[in-house]
This record gives structure tokens, C-alpha cells and sequence, in this order.
């Protein structure tokens, strides 16, 4: 596992803090029944006793960029941040629409939304890694920020990609179909900001990540051949399996390189993909760690259903708004993504980012 | 401690091997073999080529490339070492932001080797009729050094008013999705300039000047960009590398101008300027010591 620890020695003399998180959810709401409704084929697949998702979101309006640009803003907003003070400005999304279905390659989407929100003077570049794509880029924002090479980055990303759930609905015959997986697809946009953390306090204690390629071929995504936007197929039970196998022994290294044990722990934000998944998942991890962090695991894929690489942000803002994440808590991000990656960011909730929480009026 | 490149290879696409990532994959087994280590020594591995079979949009087609590769493709167990893979994209300026990104994690010792791969080639499938850039792979293999020499540093900047530009998307026709790429003039001239101006910014935080570089490697090495390049950097256009015939080398094309320009001593002991410019226009540049 490659693993970042924050030493505050000289090869890393700084210590990285999550300063804020913004989300952009688009407001119209597909439920499972009417999604399932669609189907070309009478599948009989009960998808919401499956998967515990009731609806997600889907963007009639806005494309990935939009959402993107969406989370920035309301990321900086809620931080109390402008953006011409970011340095550092990553994009990672899977999907990269602009003008409706159009994926843009070049120029990168990075670029694109620091010049919608103005951060002018921001190095910007693109990752790509699954659903893992926007802890990855807290991973490489966490180690610029570590090493002094910038103070301040934000991480964002936008996923119109329910289009993939779309194109599953004209192909899906039954549960035994390897597009089922995208049937539980949801929009959302993201944006975590990273900075320099204070003398003393807590931050991003650690962000660990490997990839079991071993694995690389069980989910796969591209273009469609005949329809707009892209088709995805996923050997879910697989993934399930490997993900269950894995994760206990990955997170106890990450816990012991932070010094940490898992009753340290007061959340912990699993990758959405369904309910019964992240149940099963953490039942594993108490079972072969011996013991369970203080909360059940945090739980926003009924809601929002599987939004790619944003879910784990969609969550905190959740968590941050009704008052559930407060300062000095201690979170654990679990990423689970095709690749197969498997990776753990471990961060302190310090009093700027709970001030992020929205006031409702 | 800066990092180090140890190895830098480059394999052609040829008539039985065109696919991006067997590209990638071959001119990775080479550039670890002549670094002496084997896949199992690698502890990063970025990938910054764009355009590969299918244009898969997951996963990351660094975890293809390291399970072909046979570097720690297996499940996790106590002891193991493991490979982390992810891709980058920043056009033809990817190889260089990849190697930033590598360096970050070899700086604060989080990894002991990183493998930076680049490839493209026609995607197949009818997905990219008149595909511009010619089938390309290479790979870098870094290391963390253990002397003062290495790489030094990195500045990078998006232009700002847009100029012209490369854009490659994908799009439904109404019967298929196809990826456009577009090339207008003017465009590698825009990227040039940037870059020189970047390279430039890069020098003055050090002291320099262009005539304190032993060597300039740049990336793309077409007429219009090396010649805005050199023009923008107050150098002969010689100084910055030869324009490269027929079709041009895309995000590989930093590797190929280092092979070209430094075949078999490498950086070791010389002061090199690597610098690319890109579609946005974008611009990264990075600085290697003795």
C-alpha cells in the first residue's frame, strides 16, 4: 500500500488539512421504480430490495463540467475561500461532458473549471481512477500540500453519469446482467479543499492506497458503440467478493501506520454502491478487526444512489449538515473503486470545516 | 532529496503491435530492465496517454498496464508491497505532470520507485477515423536520488485569455460515437509560446538562463511549437530540438526528444530543461540539475 503519513519531518515539514467540501446536486429525482419502469425488457429485478436505493438525481440541465463547477463554487463558499487563492486544482471524474453527451479528452476539465470560477493562477491538471478518482486527487493534493510545493488545492469533481443507466435500461434482461451495477448510477458534482493545516493541529492524518490489478478487468467502461454517452459492465459479485476479502487487511495496515485503532474511529464513509454492500462490508471489517468504529457506517446511497467518484464528498456534506461530523471527530474514507483500488484517507474534522456545514434557513 | 530519472524508453508502434496499452506495456518491461529493478519494484505507477483501446474510461488504464506487467497484481497479504496505480490527463503535457506527480511521492519518501508510462494509438473499433497522432509508447522509470542532482523543480500555467487550441472529444453522430481531434493553425504556435514563457519563469526562480542549459527537451516536436518555443526562450530554434517527421508523437513525445537528444548518457551530469505545451494552451516545464 502506498501510504502517506503525515511526519512533519524535512521531506514533508507540512501537514495537510480538509478546509472545506461543496457538492452539486441536481435537483430532478428518478426513483428506482420509475427507472426500472423503463426497462426495454420486463426484467423482474427487484432493484431497490437489492441495492436499499430508493431514487437518485439526474441532470437534465447541467453536464459534468456544470456540476464541477457547481461543487467548486459551493465549496469555496462554504470555506470562506476565493478562488484566486487556489494553487492547485485537480479534476477527477469518470465522465468529462460538456455540451450535453460531448466527453472532452483535451483540454482537460481542470482547466475548465478553474477558468469558470476564476482561479486564474492554479496549476491544473486531470486524474482518472474509477470511482476512486476524487480521493486519489486528495492523495496528490495531500503530498503538494505536505512538501510546501502549494498551500492550497482544490479537488473536484463532476459525474453526469447516469447516462450509463440509460443505456443499461435498453439492454438489462435479467439480474444475471453485467449491466445491472449501472442501473444504480447518479449524478453529482464535488469539491474538496485541501490546505495547509495550523501548528497542532490534527488534519489529514494519513491517505493509503494500492491497487489489486489482479482484479483490473472485472469492471469496465467505454463508449457505447451505437448510443450516445458510454455503457459499463461490472462483475458486481466479484468485485463484492475481492472488496470483502481485501479491505479488513488494508485498513488495519492504514490504521497502524496512523497509530490508530478502529475504535478511533467516530465515521466511517464507505464508497456507495448499495446498502446491503456497505452492511455486509463493515460487518467483515468488524468481525476480522475485532472491534467496530463508534458510528455505523454513514449510509447516503439510498438517497443519492452510486455517484462515481463524488459519493464519498456527497456524503460529508450530508454528514455536515445535519450536524453529525463535529470538530475532532475522526473520519475514515474508504474508497473502493474498479481497478481495483482500494484506498483509506484519514482526516480529523478540525472547526473550519465543520463551519462548512450549510445554514439552513 | 530530488528525484532522479533512471530509465526513459521508447517503442514504436509496429504492424502486429499498435494497441496503446501493449505500447505502454513493452516500453515499461524495457525501461524497468535496463533501471535493474523488476514489476515487483514498483510502487507507483502513473500513466499519461489518452488514447488506448475502446477509450475505456475506467479503470484507469495504469491497472491494465500493471496487471499485464505483472507488478504486485495480487491480492493484498501481510508483508506485501503493492503497486498504486491511477492515470493522469493533461494532453500533451501529461508525461511531465506525471512525472510531478511521481516526484511528489518519491520527495516525501512515500515510494522508492515510480513508473511513468505514456502511449497512444488509434483507439480501434471505427472510434477514430483519420486518428492524427502516430502509435507511441514510453515509459520512465524514477527514482529517488541520493546526491544534490536530480530533478529540481516544476512551474506550470494554463494560458489566460484561451488561445487556439488543440480539442479532442468524443461525440454521437446520430449512428456512432467517434473521437474528433482538431488541430487549428496556430494552435502549437499558441503552445509554444507558453511554454517558453513558462521555461522562462522556471529559469529566473533558479538564477539561469537558457545559456546555463546543457540541453532542452520538448515536447511536441513540431516546427510550429519549437520554433514559438525557442523564439519565446531567446534561443536558435536548434538548441530546442529538431521537428520529427510524419505523423506527430502525442503524449509519448517527451520521451522520444529525450531518447533523441540524450541516447546514451542520459541527464547525468548535465543540466536539462524539459518543457511541453499543450491543448488549453497549457504548459509544464521542469528543470533537471547535475
Amino acid at each position: 500500500m502506498l501510504t502517506e503519513v503525515a511526519a512533519e519531518d524535512e521531506r514533508g515539514p507540512y501537514r495537510a488539512r480538509i478546509a472545506g467540501v461543496g457538492r452539486a446536486l441536481p435537483p430532478a429525482r428518478l426513483t428506482t421504480a420509475e427507472l426500472m419502469r423503463s426497462t426495454r425488457h420486463r426484467t423482474r429485478i427487484d432493484l431497490e430490495h437489492l441495492t436499499g436505493i430508493r431514487e437518485r438525481r439526474v441532470a437534465t440541465e447541467d453536464d459534468s463540467l456544470g456540476l464541477a463547477v457547481g461543487a467548486a463554487r459551493d465549496c469555496l463558499a462554504r470555506a470562506g475561500r476565493r478562488a484566486e487563492d487556489v494553487e492547485l486544482l485537480v479534476s477527477c471524474s469518470i465522465t468529462k461532458y460538456r455540451d450535453g453527451l460531448v466527453h472532452w479528452f483535451e483540454p482537460t476539465t481542470a482547466a475548465a473549471v478553474a477558468r469558470a470560477i476564476g482561479a486564474g493562477r492554479a496549476v491544473t491538471f486531470d486524474v482518472a481512477n474509477a470511482c476512486a478518482g476524487t480521493l486519489t486527487g486528495v492523495a496528490v493534493a495531500n503530498n503538494w500540500v505536505r512538501r510546501g510545493e502549494v498551500r492550497c488545492a482544490l479537488v473536484v469533481s463532476g459525474e453526469r453519469i447516469s447516462g450509463l443507466a440509460t443505456n443499461a435500461a435498453r439492454h438489462v434482461r435479467s439480474i444475471a446482467s453485467r449491466e445491472l451495477a449501472s442501473l444504480t448510477l447518479g449524478d453529482a458534482g464535488a469539491a474538496v479543499l485541501v490546505e495547509r493545516a495550523g501548528e497542532g493541529e490534527p488534519g489529514l492524518a494519513l491517505a493509503g492506497f494500492t491497487t489489486v490489478a489482479g482484479h483490473s478487468r472485472l469492471c469496465l467502461a467505454a463508449p457505447a458503440r451505437r448510443e450516445p454517452g458510454a455503457r459499463m459492465s461490472t462483475r458486481a459479485r466479484a468485485i463484492h467478493r475481492v472488496a470483502i476479502a481485501d479491505t479488513p487487511l488494508l485498513l488495519r495496515e492504514a490504521l497502524d501506520a496512523a497509530g490508530l485503532e478502529v475504535t478511533d474511529l467516530d465515521h466511517v464513509i464507505p464508497h456507495q454502491t448499495s446498502v446491503r454492500a456497505i452492511r455486509t462490508g463493515m460487518r467483515t471489517v468488524a468481525a476480522a478487526l475485532g472491534a467496530t468504529p463508534r458510528n455505523p457506517p454513514v449510509v447516503t446511497v439510498d438517497r443519492y444512489g452510486n455517484t462515481a467518484s463524488t459519493t464519498h464528498v456527497v456524503a460529508l456534506v450530508e454528514e455536515l449538515d445535519a450536524g453529525r461530523l463535529r470538530a475532532g471527530d475522526r473520519v475514515a474514507l474508504v474508497a473502493l473503486a474498479s481497478g481495483l483500488e482500494i484506498g483509506v484517507v484519514l482526516f480529523t474534522v478540525d472547526p473550519c470545516l465543520e463551519a462548512c456545514r450549510a445554514v439552513r434557513p | 532529496m530530488p528525484s532522479v530519472l533512471e530509465s526513459v524508453t521508447v517503442v514504436e508502434g509496429g504492424r502486429w503491435r499498435r494497441g496503446a496499452r501493449r505500447l505502454a506495456v513493452a516500453a515499461a518491461r524495457r525501461a524497468l530492465r535496463r533501471a535493474g529493478l523488476t514489476p515487483a519494484d514498483v510502487d507507483l505507477l502513473v500513466n499519461a496517454g489518452l488514447y488506448h483501446e475502446r477509450l475505456l474510461g475506467e479503470p484507469a488504464l495504469a491497472a491494465l498496464v500493471q496487471d499485464d506487467l505483472g507488478a504486485n497484481p495480487d491480492d493484498p497479504h501481510p508483508g506485501g508491497h503493492g503497486t498504486f496505480s491511477f492515470d493522469v490527463a493533461d494532453g500533451s503535457c501529461g508525461m511531465l505532470t506525471g512525472l510531478r506527480v511521481a516526484d511528489g511521492f518519491l520527495r516525501t519518501g512515500a515510494v522508492d520507485h515510480a513508473l511513468v508510462v505514456a502511449s497512444d494509438a488509434d483507439p480501434g473499433r471505427g472510434l477514430a477515423p483519420g486518428f492524427p497522432f502516430a502509435p507511441v509508447g514510453a515509459a520512465v522509470v524514477c527514482g529517488r536520488g541520493e546526491g544534490t542532482g536530480g530533478i529540481a523543480g516544476f512551474r506550470a500555467s494554463t494560458g489566460s485569455p484561451p488561445g487556439p487550441t488543440l480539442t479532442a472529444t468524443v461525440a454521437f453522430d446520430g449512428r456512432r460515437n467517434r473521437l474528433t481531434v482538431t488541430r487549428p493553425a496556430g494552435a502549437d504556435a499558441a503552445a509554444g509560446a507558453l511554454a517558453g514563457d513558462v521555461a522562462g519563469a522556471l529559469l529566473a526562480d533558479r538564477g539561469l538562463t537558457p545559456d546555463d542549459l546543457d540541453l532542452v527537451v520538448a515536447n511536441p516536436l513540431t516546427a510550429e511549437f519549437l520554433g514559438a518555443l525557442a523564439d519565446r526562450l531567446g534561443v536558435p530554434p536548434a538548441r530546442v530540438g529538431r521537428p520529427r517527421d510524419g505523423r506527430p508523437v502525442h503524449t509519448a513525445g517527451l520521451a522520444v526528444a529525450l531518447e533523441a537528444a540524450a541516447p546514451a548518457a542520459g541527464l547525468a551530469g548535465r543540466t536539462a530543461l524539459l518543457v511541453s505545451g499543450g491543448a488549453g494552451p497549457a504548459a509544464v516545464a521542469a528543470l533537471v540539475l547535475p
